[in-house]
C-alpha cells in the first residue's frame, strides 16, 4: 500500500468523522427541534385540557342559568293563570304538565288535608296516577301531616334532614329529586305541593326549591283567594235572594194598599153621593124656613134654623172636596187642560184673598218674573190651589204679617213659592201634613174649624199637573209651601 | 307536488293528532294524500296516535316516522308536540316504503340489505333518486344497517336518514310504521322519477388537543388509543374518573365527540360514545377503522350556527340543477331538518336562532318539519369516498326535496 494511498483513506476517513459528527450535530439540533415541537403538542394539548374543563364548567352553568331562566318563565305563567282563578276546583286544572316540565320535574302533585275525612285528597297529579298518592299517603298520613305542619319545604338535597324519609319518598314515587313544600292558606283546608323527577343527570338545586317553595305559596294564597271570594260570592248570593223576596212582599203590599186605596176612595165617592142628596134637602128645607116662607120663626128657633143652614154648608163643602179627591184619585176626574197665564190665575187669587187680609192688617206681596212663561192647566184647579194655599197662610198668619207669591220659571219648570209669616208647622208633622182628614194640633185649629182636606186636594191637583209640592217650615217663623207646575 | 303541513302541541295523543292531522289537510289544497310523515315528541308515541292520524285522513295512507326530543316546524322548536306532512306526488313520482324490524335479532348489516330488498319491490324500471330513513336511534350498529342498505341500493347511491331520539333520556326510541308504534326498527322510502333534492350536512365541530391514533379497534367499539384505554382520552382532558364518565358519557360526548380525520373531507366525522366498559373500551354510535386519527372535538355556539348556514346554502345549491326538467317556478319544495340533539344542547335557547336561518335561507313560505336526533346519515362529499353514505353525529342534515 502506497503512502499516497494511506494518506488518502485518512482522508477520506477524516472526512466521514468530519461529516458524521456535523451530521450528529445536525441531528442534535433537530431532535431538540423535535423535542420543543413535542414540548409545544404536549403544551397544546394540556390548554386543550383547559380549554375543555373551562368549556363543560361554562355549558354546566349555561345549563343552569337556562333552567333558571326557564323556570322563572313558568313559574311567571303559572302564577298569572293561578292568580286569576277564583274557583278553588279550577286552580289545580290550570296547572298543566308543561310548565313542570319547563321547571325539570317530569311528576308532581298535590294534595289537601281533609278535616272531616281525616284523610288526604288530591287535587293535582302529574306523571304518579291519583289513586296510588292517595293510598300511600294515608297509609302515613302522620308523617305527611308532620311535613305539612312544620311549614317548611323538605327537599332532596338538604342533606342535615331526615334521611329515612327522603328515602322512604323517594322510593315510593320513583325518583331521584324531589322537592315538597307545604300550601298553607290562612283558611280551610292546607295540604302538600310536590315535584320530582326521575332524571340521574340533572341535579335539582336550591334554586328549585325556592321555585317550588314560592309556587306552594302561590297556590296558598290563591286557595285563599278563591275561597274568600266563594264566601263573599255565596254572601251577595244570599242578600240578593232577600233583596228579591222582600222586593217581592213590597210589591205585594203594595198592590193590597192601592186595593185598599182604591176602595176607600170608591167608599168615600159613594158616601159622598149618597150624603149629598140628604144634604140638599136639608139645606132647601133650612132655606125655606129661614126665610119664613112657611111662617114665622121664634127668634131662638132661626137662630137654630140659621146654624143648621152654615153647618148644611160646610158639609157640602166637605163632601164636594171629598168628591174631588176620590175623582182625582180614581183617575175619573180629568183636567180640562188649556193655556192659562199663571200671572192671571195669581193676581185673580190674590184679589179674592186680599179681602181677608185687610182684615188681619196682613201684607200680601207677589214676586213674579216677567219671563213667567203660559202652563197647561185646569184653570178652575189650580185657583183652587191657590185659594187653599193662600187661605191656609191668611189662616195661620197673626196680625201685621206678611204673605208673599213669589213664581220663577227654570229649566222648563215653573215654581211658586207661598211664603208666610205664620205660626208654623212642627216638625213631626210635616210628613203627614198633605194626609187626607190631617190637621196640625195648634190653637187656630182647634178654634178654626177645618175639613183636613184641602192640602190633601191641592197635593192630589199639582200632582194630575205632573207637578210636586212641599212645605218648609220654622215652628214660629212661618211657612213657605213651593209647587212646580211644567211650562208649555 | 302538493305539501301540507300540522303542527299541535296538545299533550293528549288524540287530540294531536286530530288537530295536526286536520290543519296538515287543510293546507294541503289537494284532496290526493299519497303520504304522510310524523315526527312527535316520545311521551306521544302510540298507537292512538298512528290510527287517529288513520282515521282523521279516512284512508289508509301510509305513515312513516319517528320520536324525537323535540320537532321542527316552520311554526317553531317544540320539546312536546306533533307534526304531520301529508304529501301529494305529481304524476312522474314515484315511492315505496319499507320497514325492518328486530333488528338485534336479524343484525344491523342484514336487516339494512333486507330494507333495501323491500324498497326495491316494483322499482325494476324506475329511476331511483334517492333515500330517506328513519332507524331506532338506541341501536348500536347504525353503520351497518347503512352498509347492509348500500349493499342492495347501491354504495354510492344518496341516502339522508335520522335516528330516533326520545326526551334525553336515552331510554326508549320509537319508529312509526303505518298504525305501528315500534323499536329495535327501522324505516325507509325510496323515492324516483322526476323528483329532485339537494342535501347539505355539516357540524361546526373543531378539534382539540393532539392527534391520536385508533391503536385497536373494530366495527363500533374502540379499545385503544395511543396505545392505551380508550376512555382515558375523557378521563384526561375532562379531568374526571372512570366511574363518572362511565355514568356521564352520553351526555358528555353529545357535547364532546370523538372526530375521524377523513383525507379530503372538510370536517371530521364525529362519533358520540354510548358506553365506557370497565377496562376502558369505549361504545360508539357508529364505526372506526384501526390506524384511524382520532380527536377529541368541542363546539361552538358561533360554529355551529355557521355551519348550519354553509349546510342550508348546500342544500339549495342542488336542487335546482339542470339535471331537473322543469322550470324553478312549477317546482314546489319542502325541508327536512335532522338536527342532532347535541345541537340543541350546545345552542339551547338560541336553538331558535338555526331555525330563523333555515327559513331565512328557504324562503318563509317553504314548509319545513324536522326533528332532534340521536344520529344522522348523509354521504360524504370528497369526491374519494364516491358519495357513499356515512353515518354521523353532531350534524345537522338539510334535506330539501322538490318536485
Amino acid at each position: 500500500m502506497s503512502a499516497l494511498t494511506i494518506t488518502g483513506l485518512a482522508a477520506a476517513i477524516a472526512f466521514l468523522v468530519i461529516f458524521l459528527i456535523l451530521k450528529i450535530d445536525k441531528i442534535k439540533k433537530m431532535q431538540a427541534v423535535v423535542d420543543k415541537l413535542k414540548k409545544s403538542l404536549e403544551e397544546m394539548d394540556e390548554q386543550a385540557k383547559l380549554i375543555v374543563r373551562t368549556d363543560i364548567e361554562l355549558n354546566r352553568t349555561q345549563e343552569e342559568l337556562d333552567k333558571k331562566i326557564t323556570g322563572l318563565y313558568a313559574l311567571q305563567r303559572l302564577s298569572r293563570t293561578i292568580a286569576t282563578t277564583l274557583e278553588e276546583s279550577q286552580i289545580f286544572k290550570t296547572i298543566d304538565s308543561s310548565s313542570f316540565d319547563d321547571l325539570g320535574f317530569e311528576k308532581a302533585f298535590a294534595i289537601l288535608w281533609d278535616e272531616k275525612e281525616n284523610r288526604f285528597s288530591v287535587r293535582l297529579n302529574i306523571g304518579i296516577p291519583g289513586n296510588e298518592i292517595e293510598e300511600h299517603i294515608n297509609s302515613d298520613k302522620n308523617t305527611y301531616l308532620e311535613l305539612m305542619r312544620s311549614g317548611k319545604t323538605f327537599c332532596s338535597i338538604a342533606t342535615a334532614q331526615n334521611p329515612l324519609l327522603k328515602e322512604k319518598i323517594a322510593r315510593f314515587f320513583k325518583v331521584n329529586s324531589f322537592v315538597i313544600s307545604p300550601i298553607l292558606p290562612k283558611e280551610g283546608e292546607k295540604g302538600l305541593f310536590f315535584v320530582g323527577t326521575e332524571n340521574t343527570d340533572v341535579a335539582i338545586n336550591e334554586g328549585d326549591e325556592e321555585l317550588i317553595t314560592i309556587l306552594s305559596n302561590q297556590i296558598g294564597q290563591a286557595l285563599e283567594n278563591a275561597r274568600l271570594f266563594e264566601k263573599t260570592w255565596h254572601a251577595q248570593q244570599e242578600l240578593e235572594k232577600k233583596v228579591e223576596e222582600r222586593t217581592r212582599e213590597l210589591t205585594l203590599a203594595l198592590e193590597e194598599v192601592k186595593k185598599i186605596n182604591k176602595r176607600k176612595t170608591d167608599f168615600i165617592s159613594s158616601v159622598s153621593h149618597e150624603l149629598r142628596t140628604p144634604l140638599t134637602s136639608i139645606k132647601g128645607y133650612a132655606a125655606i124656613l129661614i126665610e119664613e116662607k112657611l111662617g114665622h120663626l121664634p127668634a131662638a128657633a132661626k137662630e137654630r134654623m140659621e146654624k143648621i143652614n152654615r153647618h148644611s154648608d160646610e158639609l157640602v163643602h166637605m163632601v164636594n172636596d171629598l168628591l174631588d179627591i176620590a175623582r182625582i184619585e180614581s183617575g175619573r176626574q180629568t183636567m180640562k187642560m188649556e193655556e192659562v197665564r199663571l200671572k192671571d190665575i195669581i193676581y185673580n187669587a190674590a184679589d179674592i184673598i186680599s179681602i181677608q187680609c185687610k182684615n188681619k192688617d196682613i201684607e200680601l206681596l207677589t214676586d213674579i218674573g216677567e219671563d213667567i212663561p203660559s202652563v197647561s192647566a185646569d184653570r178652575v184647579q189650580l185657583e183652587r190651589v191657590f185659594i187653599n194655599l193662600l187661605g191656609n197662610a191668611v189662616k195661620f198668619t197673626p196680625e201685621k204679617g206678611k204673605i208673599t207669591i213669589k213664581a220663577r220659571s227654570e229649566n222648563g219648570i215653573i215654581r211658586v213659592d207661598i211664603a208666610d209669616t205664620g205660626i208654623g208647622i212642627p216638625v213631626d208633622s210635616v210628613s203627614m201634613l198633605f194626609e187626607e182628614f190631617y190637621r196640625v194640633d195648634n190653637d187656630i185649629n182647634q178654634q178654626v174649624k177645618g175639613t183636613g182636606l184641602g192640602l190633601s186636594l191641592v197635593k192630589h191637583i199639582v200632582e194630575a199637573h205632573q207637578g210636586k209640592i212641599w212645605v218648609e217650615s220654622k215652628p214660629g217663623k212661618g211657612s213657605t209651601f213651593s209647587f212646580t207646575i211644567p211650562a208649555i | 307536488m302538493n305539501i301540507g303541513v300540522g303542527l299541535s302541541t296538545q299533550r293528549e295523543p288524540v287530540a294531536a293528532a286530530r288537530e295536526a292531522t286536520r290543519l296538515a289537510a287543510i293546507n294541503i289544497h289537494s284532496s290526493k294524500v299519497d303520504l304522510a310523515i310524523v315526527f312527535s315528541s316520545a311521551d306521544l308515541a302510540c298507537a292512538a296516535l298512528l290510527k287517529t292520524i288513520h282515521a282523521a285522513l279516512k284512508s289508509r295512507v301510509p305513515i312513516i316516522g319517528c320520536s324525537s326530543a323535540g320537532i321542527i316546524s316552520n311554526e317553531g322548536i317544540f320539546k312536546h308536540g306533533l307534526v304531520v306532512m301529508l304529501l301529494d306526488f305529481p304524476p312522474n313520482a314515484y315511492f315505496n316504503i319499507a320497514c325492518v324490524k328486530d333488528i338485534q335479532r336479524v343484525g344491523a348489516f342484514n336487516a339494512g340489505k333486507e330494507m333495501g330488498d323491500r324498497l326495491l319491490h316494483g322499482f325494476r324500471n324506475i329511476h331511483r333518486d334517492f333515500s330517506v330513513i328513519f332507524s331506532d336511534g338506541l341501536m348500536d350498529e347504525a353503520s351497518n344497517l347503512i352498509s347492509g342498505l348500500q349493499e342492495k341500493l347501491g354504495r354510492s347511491f344518496p341516502l339522508v336518514g335520522a335516528s330516533a331520539s326520545d326526551n334525553m333520556q336515552f331510554l326508549r326510541t320509537y319508529i312509526y310504521f303505518n298504525e305501528e308504534v315500534l323499536t329495535d326498527s327501522a324505516v325507509g322510502i325510496l323515492l324516483g322519477g322526476k323528483l329532485s333534492f339537494g342535501l347539505g350536512i355539516k357540524h361546526g365541530w373543531k378539534p382539540l388537543g393532539k392527534p391520536r391514533t385508533i391503536t385497536k379497534g373494530e366495527g363500533n367499539i374502540i379499545q385503544k388509543i395511543d396505545g392505551e384505554p380508550a376512555a382515558k382520552i375523557y378521563e384526561e382532558y375532562l379531568a374526571c374518573g372512570l366511574p363518572q364518565l362511565q355514568k356521564e358519557i352520553r351526555r358528555i360526548s353529545t357535547l364532546y365527540p370523538i372526530g375521524l380525520y377523513l383525507p379530503g373531507e372538510q370536517e371530521y366525522l364525529l362519533r358520540n360514545v354510548l358506553s365506557i366498559e370497565g377496562n376502558g373500551s369505549m361504545r360508539l354510535q357508529g364505526n372506526v377503522v384501526e390506524g384511524a386519527a382520532v380527536r377529541l372535538m368541542i363546539g361552538t355556539k358561533e360554529s355551529c350556527l355557521n355551519a348550519t348556514l354553509q349546510a342550508m346554502n348546500e342544500a339549495k345549491k342542488i336542487l335546482f340543477a339542470p339535471i331537473v326538467e322543469m322550470t324553478k317556478t312549477e317546482i314546489k319544495n319542502f325541508v327536512f331538518v335532522f338536527d342532532s340533539v347535541s345541537r340543541y344542547m350546545l345552542l339551547r335557547r338560541d336553538a331558535s336562532r338555526e331555525l330563523e336561518i333555515i327559513k331565512e335561507g328557504f324562503g318563509r313560505n317553504t314548509p319545513i318539519i324536522g326533528l332532534y336526533t340521536y344520529g344522522e346519515q348523509a354521504p360524504l362529499k370528497a369526491v374519494s369516498y364516491q358519495g357513499q353514505a356515512h353515518f354521523h353525529n353532531q350534524t345537522i342534515a338539510i334535506l330539501n326535496i322538490g318536485g
